[in-house]
């Protein structure tokens, strides 16, 4: 037992000595049993007092890791099962319930995955990196200083710096949505709408209805507010109201949560019918939608269609939209436009969440968007992705002896890819991994069990060069899964957003 | 679920953007010392030449640069060793109060606080129902004594909140002794210290004392820094500094509630940190707060009745008043208001309530003559009001 004692550390020289033997009885090099020496021994070796090894040995008895009798001096106890982070507080214990069941050990995976440079990563949901607008970007620092100076670092309004809460209100006026600037709330990113919305509606146990599959995202703030949810399946035309309808009256849900435009991850488009019909049902069930429409400006074909917050006379409608896919994610700034009376209570849960948004990206924003350069980088934007998701289908194309299926987006960020029979998805990952390409599984998108072998693919951030020799490494992962295929899982890393 | 007094707060926090008001109620660091020049030239040249970086997304652990600088300055300032992955860059320390609610609180468990105590934490915390409890609290911190009693005595304490440093409201710091106890008794009950750390930089007079997560060890004391006093409160840049395996459980709460934060806001802390002095930028801020400090202690001593007694804070930004028995802080605030000075009543820093002879001073944001004359003002307000209700006694 070789304990090691630092005299200059701030920490008492008798915890250092706890936090040692609790690391060898932790490691098992200390077993059942064995006997720590006397206490005049042990303080004779390091050369501290007695009464150091004293208080040491006690709080190793408090901590349950020894026992001590007289005349048999102080013996290690059963080694507990090493427990991440209870070390010294029972942290797990501690945790809330929804928080201790919130985690889904593939998603981890994956992120390990997407850390390393030579990977193509289809996983995530990210704008391409040449089309952002940097110079324009650079340029307004400097105007913001010489106008606006300290008020960038300051804070601003918990709703939202008012002349972009202003802009907000007429940009989605583009979309058919008409409101004043006080019914807009500008949020860290929609991911905090989310967690905003889901705090003032949901109480644990509380029904949410989401489509199926949905975006993960939603799902884990659904899960944190410790919510039941309940998924209805998304076919061509988006979700399946009829299906809806029998659920609503079954299980009367708190909040109804859609993505009714290239619904991430199917890519569906709700059709104009079911936006009808679902506005009629939450209406007669008087059940509260949040309209997710982070990519309904990024459409490459056909008709824009309305937002159900465009529709909607009843004002049962929340709805949320954000910056970072039709711009770019690193400002974290989204925005929600709801009725008055939600927008107090989700300013107040904002309040006590982070304050406000951070002021200086709300400045950038504003301007960029009041200047007409949001509007044309939209359409730089579509101009690109189009392409690349022209190339990825072609490229998916190439074998159709896999036979992968899939429908083809006319908006938004991914295909949603559903697999050859038989085929295991963590293997496939893994293996696809090993080949220098990731995607995202399916089974992340569901609520619970997948009722489909699908996966999803973005389309947007690797370059077209890139999805060809992406795309020609995951059929190969593909056709070696049909065969058999296994890999090693890969470590973790840090926790990388998946949206 | 909503919190009448944090809204409160909100009202008097609009009356007092007007310019000809004198209020003593923010708790602003000096407008004119931001250093919001260096920061948007900082910000130029990183989106000329780290963009992408900028304006992509982050780990929701934070950039592992900005957690290297913070986790070294620990060190440096503290002797706290910690290491990168003990440290998880947050939206503001609002944002990690709020991640600590959402890990450990059930509507029912115990919170255990100073009295008084943040009304920020009161408000994040809230949120998830829990019952505060206050443990007495004198000049040199929480009294160990009756902490332990609420320790061996209340089941399901789930945290023990303090900011040991310059009190938000009261100015107070603990003692070293109070420090090592808190230690002790939360180890001995195992219950974590959620120590709050904002305003330990900004210390006046004395040698500054170590963080209680200096301490005791990474596992028991979960540390909170932010940016918003040293440098910028509009970044919305903080950090939570504990065990690696409990920052784990931070960054799945955090990935639910808002991905990560900002990656320019935190590119361009780093750049601070790496290309300015900041240590340099904190000694500026201590010299002005030290001198507003004095200039409202001296407006105090000499415009405040002698029933009104009020403390010295060797750091921070607050004063803490104590008014007469029976006079509130409530009332004197509507006349206050009629002289064009406004402070934060005290009451809303308890959360069992009570307390209403009690206020909050802040003396960081203007400059001393407007410290002087709104002082001088409140003092006005404060004799006709205490003689009257000392008249009444």
């Amino acid at each position: 037992m070789e304990i090691s004692i630092d005299r200059d550390s701030s920490e008492p020289i008798f915890r250092q000595i706890v936090r040692e033997i609790r690391g060898f009885i932790r490691s098992g090099s200390l077993p059942e049993g064995f006997r720590l020496p006397p206490e005049r021994r042990l303080a004779d070796a390091l050369g501290v007092n007695r009464s150091t090894i004293f208080n040491a040995y006690r709080e190793l008895k408090a901590l349950g890791l020894v026992d001590a009798h007289v005349g048999r001096g102080t013996a290690v106890l059963r080694a507990p099962a090493p427990i991440p982070g209870a070390i010294g507080v029972p942290w797990r214990q501690l945790f809330r319930e929804s928080v201790a069941r919130s985690h889904d050990p593939i998603i981890a995976d994956l992120l390990a995955l997407t850390e390393r440079q030579d990977v193509i990563s289809f996983s995530i949901g990210l704008p391409a990196p040449e089309l952002l607008p940097l110079d324009i970007f650079a340029e307004y620092t400097a105007e913001l200083i010489r106008e606006v100076g300290a008020p960038l670092l300051l804070h601003c309004p918990t709703e939202g710096h008012t002349p972009l809460r202003e802009t907000l209100a007429q940009w989605v006026a583009a979309r058919g949505i008409r409101s004043r600037a006080s019914e807009v709330l500008v949020v860290s990113g929609s991911q905090q709408g989310l967690d905003l919305v889901a705090r003032i509606f949901i109480d644990p146990g509380d029904v949410v209805v989401v489509e199926e599959p949905t975006y993960i995202g939603a799902l884990q703030s659904f899960r944190v507010a410790g919510a039941k949810i309940i998924g209805i399946p998304v076919d061509k035309d988006g979700m399946r109201t009829d299906i809806l309808a029998s659920i609503l009256e079954r299980e009367r849900p708190k909040l109804i949560y859609t993505l009714p435009t290239y619904q991430n991850p199917s890519g569906a488009v709700m059709s104009v019918e079911r936006r009808r019909h679902l506005l009629e049902l939450a209406s007669r069930w008087h059940v509260p939608i949040l309209e997710d429409d982070p990519y309904s400006e990024l459409r490459y074909e056909g008709e824009p269609l309305p937002s159900l917050k465009a529709l909607d006379d009843n004002d049962l409608v929340l709805y949320q939209s954000t910056f970072s896919k039709a711009l770019f994610p690193g400002l974290r700034i989204g925005y929600l436009v709801v009725p008055p009376v939600v927008l107090r209570q989700l300013a107040l849960a904002k309040q006590g969440a982070d304050l406000h948004a951070n002021s200086f990206s709300q400045y950038l924003l504003e301007r960029f968007v009041r200047d007409g350069h949001f509007a044309a980088h939209i359409e730089n934007s579509k101009r690109a992705y189009r392409r690349r998701r022209d190339r990825m289908v072609a490229a998916l194309r190439r074998d159709p002896s896999i036979g992968l299926d899939f429908d083809v987006p006319t908006g938004g960020f991914y295909i949603w890819c559903r697999l050859p029979e038989g085929v295991e998805q963590s293997a496939l990952l893994a293996n696809a991994a090993a080949r220098g390409v990731v995607f995202l599984p399916g089974r992340a998108c569901y609520p619970t069990e997948p009722t489909e072998n699908c996966l999803r693919l973005n389309f947007s951030h690797a370059s077209e060069e890139d999805i060809d020799v992406g795309i020609e490494r995951f059929l190969e992962a593909v056709r070696e899964a049909m065969v058999h295929g296994h890999a090693e899982r890969p470590d973790g890393a840090t926790t990388s957003p998946v949206v | 679920m909503q919190d009448l007094r944090t809204s409160d707060i909100r009202e008097i926090l609009k009356v007092t953007q007007q310019p000809e008001i004198i209020s003593f109620a923010g708790g602003l660091p000096a407008s004119e010392l931001l250093p919001a020049a260096e920061m948007a030239e900082l910000a130029r040249d990183l989106l000329l030449d780290d963009g992408v970086r900028a304006l992509q997304y982050a780990p929701t652990e934070g950039l592992d640069m900005l957690r290297e600088l913070i986790a070294g300055r620990l060190q440096r300032l503290w002797g706290m060793r910690r290491s990168t992955d003990e440290v998880l860059i947050v939206s503001g320390s609002q944002q990690a109060l709020d991640l600590t609610g959402k890990l450990f609180l059930d509507e029912g468990d115990v919170v255990l606080c100073e009295s008084p105590t943040y009304l920020g934490a009161i408000g994040a915390f809230r949120a998830y129902r829990p019952t505060f409890v206050e443990v007495p609290t004198d000049d040199d911190g929480m009294v160990p004594a009756a902490l332990e009693d609420r320790l061996s005595s209340l089941d399901r304490v789930q945290l023990i909140y303090v900011v040991p440093d310059f009190q938000n409201p009261s100015g107070r710091r603990w003692s070293i002794e109070r420090r090592r106890k808190l230690v002790e008794l939360a180890g001995r009950f195992d219950v974590p210290v959620i120590e709050d750390a904002p305003y330990a930089e900004l210390c006046f007079e004395g040698e500054p004392m170590p963080p209680v997560a200096a301490l005791g060890d990474a596992c028991s004391v979960v540390y909170l820094g932010t940016a918003s006093k040293i440098l910028s409160p509009g970044m919305r840049l903080g950090w939570v500094v504990a065990d690696s395996d409990l920052i784990r459980r931070y960054v799945l709460v955090k990935q639910s509630t808002d991905l990560h934060t900002s990656s320019l806001v935190q590119l361009l802390a780093a750049r601070f940190m790496l290309e300015n002095d900041l240590e340099a930028h904190i000694a500026r801020l201590r010299d002005v707060y030290r001198k507003r400090r004095d200039a409202m202690l001296t407006a105090l001593e000499e415009h405040f009745p002698q029933h009104v007694s009020f403390t010295r804070p060797a750091g921070g930004l607050f004063l803490w008043v104590v008014l007469p028995e029976g006079v509130d802080a409530r009332w004197l605030l509507e006349r206050a208001l009629e002289e064009r000075v406004a402070f934060v009543p005290g009451e809303s820093f308890f959360p069992g309530g009570g307390h209403e002879n009690t206020l909050r001073l802040n003396f960081s944001a203007m400059p001393e003559e407007r410290i002087t004359e709104g002082i001088c003002r409140l003092g006005r307000v404060l004799s006709t009001v205490t003689a009257d209700a000392l008249a009444a006694v």
